[in-house]
């Protein structure tokens, strides 16, 4: 990336830190600013980042789906799932995101909403997963979420993407959705999410990002900052396994002032840290972790020396 | 850009091992009567290939393919279908088997089941066996409730055990159609128990190993290939 200045990035990094507990700041321009919720939550102090393309904010941690609402037609797992939504909607989280792909997460969903009576509340996000008709997935996608109309859709891990990513603006610019993005994960296919960030007008991308796979951090992250592009962090605990690694280790004095109660509230405030990301959507089947994992989108965060420390801790306990 | 080749095996995990075993407590608890009739007709079809003679055949056929076809519909299509999307690829392959054991039914009986006393033999009795009583506790020692047990005629990985383990006891020039559905269920399950941590995977591909090996020997030693003689049918140990 020619234009991108790399110390600048870093500095705003720790500029982001230091101002992490005080409320309404910026970053030198209005389209990364962070601001404090104002919602009526459990918990009310919840950061928010900002979407770049439009300035809308939504809740620095979002609630991911993958296997954890797959749950089927078992009636008792899904008032657990829908036990989850209401502890994350109640802690003052909104994106939920989820995939054609990830069996009757859809359905599991659209049930909660119903349950809840949150479909107004509620951030869509969801996925075209298909090399065939995207269109027809699209509508039986919503109609298994029983909402009219999705905030943000995404082509999943690139899959049709000649053919998804143009359906996708089309319905933009039908007025049929809000925001377009893409997807990949585990660091995969990076050289074509480059080019697609770099050629096309996303309004976010979704990538594998968290204190072991640090990768983005190279490139990708800056250049969603310099575009514009809100960023979407999936696997932020490596499908459950770092927090199951770094069981029973205590967690690191230097963070004491960051007030996390767990390994995962460590992760997630070292990852909305990060200027260029949006929203870490972390998954759950307990309605607890649930509130934990959007508690760490609360008060201070991570400068980038301590960022580098989290990091370095992690990568020799895992 | 990205295609279906992309993605490796644990990409394609959808669900928990907490909510796949949750699939048979609530299929066992729901239709108990149907699940104990498929398990009773597994062991019927057992005692009747071990039986002196020969004899039948036609019978074992038919429950073979009716609690395939059970399985298919009552595991596969009303349970595991919600959280596994590629489940209708996989459920024509339960169909033809179906269709299969039928065919084999109606003809005039180009299979045989019985005890020849050979290596697959010993294979066959043993993972019939294995699939109808040792199976359903594998979980207990795993910690799992008796509730969620995996019973041959309803579960699909015990019944496609102890169907390798009928085949092997048959002789007959066309038994081999039998086996490619039920070998390539235990592969694919072995996968996914893998992917979900379960050590039962490495049976499912000992039985997909050993029952080739079987297939390999049988071969070789004519099994498959003579065909019964009049006396051989009177006098299975001629």
């Amino acid at each position: 990336m020619s234009d991108f200045d790399r110390r600048k990035f870093l500095k705003s990094t720790g500029a982001v830190a230091a101002l992490g507990g005080l409320g309404v700041f910026g970053l030198g321009t209005n389209r990364h600013a962070f601001a404090q919720s104002d919602a009526a939550t459990d918990q009310p102090e919840v950061i928010q980042k900002t979407i770049p393309s439009t300035g809308e904010t939504i809740p620095a941690v979002g609630l991911g789906s993958w296997i954890t609402f797959n749950v089927g037609n078992d009636i008792e797992l899904r008032k657990q799932c829908a036990d989850v939504m209401s502890a994350f909607f109640r802690s003052g989280g909104r994106m939920i995101d989820s995939s054609p792909m990830y069996g009757s997460a859809q359905d599991v969903i659209g049930y909660g909403l119903d349950a809840l009576g949150a479909h107004k509340k509620v951030f869509s996000t969801d996925k075209v997963w298909t090399s065939g008709d995207g269109a027809s997935q699209i509508k039986e996608t919503s109609e298994r979420w029983k909402v009219q109309q999705f905030d943000l859709l995404q082509v999943h891990n690139l899959l049709g993407i000649n053919e998804n990513l143009p359906l996708l603006f089309r319905m933009k610019d039908a007025g049929q959705l809000r925001y377009v993005g893409v997807t990949t994960s585990h660091g995969r296919r990076t050289e074509d999410l480059i080019a697609l960030m770099k050629n096309e007008r996303l309004d976010f991308v979704q990538v594998t990002y968290n204190p072991v796979d640090r990768k983005v951090e190279d490139y990708l992250l800056p250049l969603a900052y310099d575009r514009g592009i809100a960023v979407i962090i999936n696997r932020p605990f490596r499908g459950g396994s770092l927090p199951e690694r770094l069981e029973g280790e205590p967690l690191p004095e230097f963070a004491r002032e960051l007030e996390v109660k767990s390994w995962a509230q460590l992760i997630l405030k070292y990852l909305i840290s990060h200027p260029a990301v949006t929203c870490p959507i972390p998954a759950t089947t307990k309605p607890a972790h649930a509130m934990e994992n959007m508690a760490a989108a609360t008060g201070a965060l991570p400068d980038e020396k301590m960022r580098e420390q989290i990091a370095a801790v992690i990568g020799v306990l895992v | 850009m990205s295609e279906w080749w992309d993605y490796g095996l644990a990409d394609l995990l959808l669900f928990s091992p907490r909510v796949y075993y949750r699939l048979f407590e609530i299929m066992n608890t729901t239709w108990w009567l149907v699940v104990v009739s498929a398990l009773v007709a597994g062991v019927i079809a057992a005692g009747l290939a071990l039986r002196h003679g020969f004899r039948g055949n036609r019978v074992i056929l038919v429950l073979l393919a009716l609690v395939w076809a059970w399985c298919g519909y009552g595991f596969l299509w009303q349970y595991y279908r919600p959280i596994n999307w590629a489940i209708p690829y996989l459920l024509p392959g339960f169909a033809l088997q179906v269709v299969l054991f039928a065919i084999f039914a109606a003809r005039p009986l180009p299979l045989r089941f019985g005890w020849r006393g050979d290596f697959s033999s010993y294979v066959g009795l043993t993972l019939v066996a294995f699939a109808l009583i040792a199976f359903p506790f594998i979980g207990l020692i795993e910690g799992r409730d008796l509730l969620q047990a995996e019973l041959f005629g309803s579960a699909a990985d015990p019944t496609a055990l102890g169907t390798l383990g009928f085949v092997l006891l048959s002789r007959g020039t066309w038994r081999w159609a039998l086996l490619p559905v039920p070998l390539l269920w235990c592969v694919i399950s072995a996968g996914t128990l893998w992917v979900m941590d379960q050590q039962v995977a490495f049976v499912m591909l000992a039985a997909v190993w050993v029952t080739v090996f079987c297939g390999w020997l049988d071969l070789k030693n004519g099994v498959t290939t003579k065909r019964l003689t009049e006396a051989e049918i009177k006098d299975p140990s001629s």
